[in-house]
């Protein structure tokens, strides 16, 4: 026993194409998978608080303005913005481009549901990146800023849905974004072993459909509310300007064309 | 060719053809149509040649090769060279003969002739190399990348000891009954090739390798070795790059749970990183 050890075999110098696994080395594995997690926590739950406060809309200019106030009177709320919304956004975005452009799709060979979806995720993944992209530009970072001014939010999409390709931009980007939720919680199960069975997969899918319609549902409602012609020309700010930590009350009389008339003709 | 009129009334119960169109039982000139991808070597240029092979009933691509074999001539009359394919069992259980028929990876030997040629029954076929892995001749190509892997997640038992080991522990017919679909990969390769996360800007690991590292963890004897494979599936190229298009599951000629693979898979290698994290 005393010959020296067999010379370790060639580790295939020569080998082309797809490269063997690197067993236990790099960290893709947890960027990958805080991808995965970002996509539901916390993006998935500001997807679902934004279109659920977008809906306050339906009830008005005044009730959409409180929305955003109480948002926006929320502690630390800066701070909750960038740690939860745009640094988490703004990672799932980049590394998920990353991830799309080195799929290599082939749905044209392959045209199975499975391989749609995952081309469709990837393209529903572009139109979301780019709609956001100009979303939180002009809606957040420009124009009148609706943390100070929370009366002049509805006026505000409303301008923007005014526009025809605005408006057809906004419904495209809402089916895409919650399409792509839906099916990115339905691929988060599969993916974490949460529903290995063909079975379970199968009615888990059905779940995340019927979420991810109902969400998209409640979103266009919530956007017609801004086109709907009760509430045409909004009062360009119906709350008095908000100072840093103090949350100001919405006035005592509301003002002109800025309620549900629906609600008032019952009050 | 009096063979086909013989042959093609006497329907076996074996047969799986359902039904014979009367244009396919007759004798005629009919032929089949072959274009079929091919380059000399690894570094040639790849080039098409086309064949017309006599037409005989319940063919398969294996057996169509073989026909060019006995005459290796072009439809223009240019002598040629046999193709150069990978195929052994002719029966589907050796896993070598998988390539792109019209398109579409699938096994040459259970790659049907008369269903390849459309539901007229003159449709042209197209052969090629699959398209992921290196060629070394005309239809045949490198696909050690899945050897490299099993070995990579150490997809055996380790049995051996310098004394007898004894008798293995008992496994449960529940345990055995989950792991014998497992055990029916043939090392095809057709779920690589047909998975769009799978190339050279991943370097995924493939859904075959996932399924194997499931089959030996389920193993009493082999899950000795269960920490080991979920780390190496934790590397990069690992089971995260699976964007689950299920393609893998769909083309799998031995119809394994590929995806129900992949998912315990994604469980178990998630809970031995934590672990890892917190106790290591």
């Amino acid at each position: 026993m005393a010959t020296a050890a067999p010379p370790a075999p060639a580790s295939n110098p020569t080998l082309r194409g797809v490269q063997p696994l690197r067993a236990g080395q790099g960290h893709s594995y947890f960027w990958r998978r805080l991808h995965s997690l970002t996509g539901l926590i916390p993006i998935g739950g500001f997807l679902i608080e934004h279109i659920l406060s977008n809906y306050e809309a339906v009830n008005g200019p005044l009730a959409y303005a409180q929305q955003v106030k109480f948002l926006n009177g929320l502690p630390l709320v800066r701070v909750l913005e960038w740690a939860f919304i745009f640094i988490p956004l703004l990672y799932h975005a980049l590394y998920g481009v990353f991830i799309a452009i080195r799929g290599r799709s082939n749905v044209n060979v392959y045209p199975w549901a499975g391989n749609w979806s995952y081309y469709m995720q990837r393209v529903t993944g572009y139109i979301a990146f780019a709609y956001i992209v100009q979303h939180v530009w002009r809606q957040r970072f420009s124009g009148v800023s609706l943390p100070e001014h929370p009366g002049a939010a509805f006026a505000k999409v409303q301008h923007e849905l005014h526009n025809p390709w605005m408006l057809a931009i906004y419904v495209i980007a809402m089916v895409a974004t919650c399409w792509h939720f839906a099916y990115g919680v339905w691929l988060f199960a599969a993916k974490w072993g949460i529903t290995p069975g063909e079975k379970a997969r199968r009615n888990f899918g059905y779940a995340c459909a019927a979420v991810g319609t109902g969400l998209c549902a409640l979103g266009l409602v919530g956007m017609y509310a801004f086109i709907n012609p009760k509430y045409a020309n909004a009062p360009a700010d119906v709350m008095p300007e908000q100072q840093p930590g103090i949350v100001l009350p919405a006035p005592s009389v509301a003002p002109p064309n800025s309620v549900n008339p629906s609600a008032a003709i019952r009050n | 060719m009096s063979t086909a009129t013989l042959e093609a009334p006497a329907k076996s119960p074996m047969s799986t053809s359902v039904s014979e169109t009367p244009a396919r039982t007759r004798a005629t000139n009919r032929t089949i149509k072959v274009s079929i991808k091919r380059q000399a070597s690894p570094e040639s240029k790849a080039a098409t040649e086309t064949f017309e092979i006599p037409y005989r009933p319940n063919m398969n691509i294996t057996s169509l090769l073989g026909e060019i074999a006995l005459n290796p001539t072009t439809v223009t009359g240019v002598d040629t060279t046999p193709i150069s394919y990978d195929a052994n069992c002719l029966e589907e259980i050796c896993g070598s003969c998988a390539m792109l028929i019209n398109g579409k990876a699938m096994m040459a030997c259970s790659a049907l002739v008369d269903k390849l040629m459309g539901p007229n029954g003159d449709g042209a076929i197209t052969l090629a190399p699959l398209s992921k892995f290196p060629v070394v001749r005309d239809l045949a190509v490198d696909r050690s990348v899945l050897f490299e892997n099993l070995k990579k997640v150490k997809a055996w038992v380790p049995i051996d000891g310098t004394y007898d080991l004894g008798p293995a522990p008992r496994q449960f017919p529940q345990v055995q009954e989950q792991r014998y679909p497992l055990s029916n990969c043939i090392s095809c390769t057709i779920c690589m090739e047909v998975c769009p996360q799978f190339n050279e800007a991943t370097g995924f690991v493939g859904a075959a390798t996932i399924a194997q590292a499931k089959l030996f963890n389920m193993d009493p004897a082999g899950a000795v070795l269960k920490p080991d494979r979920l780390r190496a599936l934790a590397g990069d190229g690992g089971v995260q790059e699976c964007s689950f298009s299920q393609n893998c599951v769909q083309a799998c000629p031995k119809q394994l749970p590929l995806t129900e693979a992949i998912s315990d898979m994604g469980r178990d290698v998630f809970v031995q990183q934590v672990k890892d994290f917190f106790t290591r």
